[in-house]
């Protein structure tokens, strides 16, 4: 459990910095400071649940993008200013590096494995990010016919 | 409009896309942009094919001519504050369209913003390097001797921007020089992690949001775009494990 606080925390200082290298402008870093802890809790409900590393990936993804995709609009600023930091805990810089040192070193057996969960892990999260990206566009759209007819 | 003004347009047109696609705006956003504001402008037909390397914008005017540019991309730099600009400045256009002049006013307003306080980036190395060391298992001491090492990391990659080295080269450089730093960090007794404190830095240097992003765009439709970031972030990938091993495999034992 204290593990889990522990990399809670570190995750939402974590996302806080790349917010702070992209630039992003004032008050949204608190936002972004607050949805990367949200993002990292998303994951180990998801793992809790399911524990299964890959849908637990895509599930946070997928809360994670829906609640940019929210917090965006009441800021009013474009989605991946919020969105791309606040996914940084999920990043899969970790395996990407076991990846391509186990590359280096030779070891095939490592590098399929870990080559295999990198992709995998990429692919999860791209799918949730879409999902919401596309559940969003067509709910705009709906919303503004409705709007227009009536 | 006159041809010149038409081009003159078209050129502002470009520019604003320039800007967003250096920011690191997402394929989409940046084709989505150009075609809104060239219709903004009274072209009545925009074609435009953007890719992370390059845009092609056709035009037809009312009277029927047809207007082409090409711009080449290579520097990028994700910069969130510039795609907000720009979009703020496009949603404001297709409202009510600027004058011309005024609209090249806004755009280098935009190009010349400040680069903001002169600890930003140091700062951003010693938070993101520091957790992400004690995030992936490491102690506090360990997320110590990352942060101390991520101002190693900060100054090769000042010094390489300055001296204008390939992206390639300068990233073996970092991540080897990294590794050299870490290594002295546990030798002096400050971390006992050695792989935590060198991938909280490498959190910095690995393409891993690139890598997400590319597979969204493949699977959005922008295929090129999604092949060249995808190869583009495995190659750095390669670049920093080859720095890492440069260093590890002769100091660090069985890393």
């Amino acid at each position: 459990m204290a593990d889990m606080v522990l990399q809670t925390a570190t995750a939402a200082v974590g996302a806080f910095g790349f917010g702070l290298l992209f630039r992003v402008s004032g008050g949204r870093l608190v936002t972004i400071l607050l949805g990367g802890a949200a993002n990292w809790v998303f994951y180990l409900l998801a793992m809790y649940v399911y524990a299964d590393r890959v849908l637990a990936y895509f599930l946070a993804a997928l809360a994670t993008a829906a609640l940019a995709e929210v917090l965006s609009r009441f800021m009013k600023t474009p989605v991946i200013t919020l969105l791309v930091p606040m996914l940084i805990p999920l990043a899969p810089g970790g395996d990407l590096y076991h990846t391509t040192f186990a590359l280096v070193r030779g070891d095939v057996t490592a590098f399929t494995q870990y080559g295999g969960l990198v992709l995998r892990e990429a692919g999860a999260i791209s799918f949730g990010i879409i999902l919401v990206a596309c559940v969003a566009q067509t709910a705009q759209k709906i919303w503004r016919l409705s709007k227009s007819s009536g | 409009m006159q041809q010149q003004e038409q081009e003159q347009t078209l050129c502002a047109i470009l520019d604003a896309g320039e800007l967003l696609l250096t920011a690191g705006a997402e394929i989409a956003r940046v084709e989505d942009t150009i075609r809104r504001l060239a219709l903004a402008y009274g072209f009545v037909r925009a074609d435009v094919l953007t890719i992370t390397a390059s845009m092609v914008v056709t035009v037809q005017t009312a009277d029927r001519a047809v207007l082409t540019h090409t711009r080449r991309i290579t520097r990028r730099e994700t910069d969130m504050r510039r795609i907000e600009a720009v979009n703020a400045l496009s949603r404001a256009v297709c409202a009510a369209p600027l004058p011309l002049p005024e609209l090249v006013c806004r755009l280098d307003e935009i190009r010349a913003m400040p680069a903001g306080p002169v600890w930003r980036k140091p700062a951003a190395y010693l938070l993101v390097a520091g957790s992400f060391a004690v995030f992936f298992g490491g102690s506090w001491r360990d997320g110590l001797a990352a942060m101390l090492c991520s101002l190693v990391l900060y100054v090769i990659g000042r010094a390489g921007d300055k001296l204008g080295l390939q992206q390639i080269v300068l990233t073996v450089a970092s991540a080897a020089a990294v590794s050299l730093a870490a290594v002295a960090a546990v030798k002096i007794g400050l971390g006992q992690g050695l792989d935590y404190i060198i991938i909280g830095n490498i959190m910095l240097l690995i393409p891993g949001i690139s890598l997400v992003t590319s597979l969204r765009d493949m699977i959005v439709g922008d295929t090129i775009s999604g092949l060249l970031g995808t190869s583009e972030a495995l190659l750095r990938a390669l670049a920093i494990a080859a720095g890492c091993a440069l260093v590890l495999m002769r100091l660090g034992g069985a890393a």
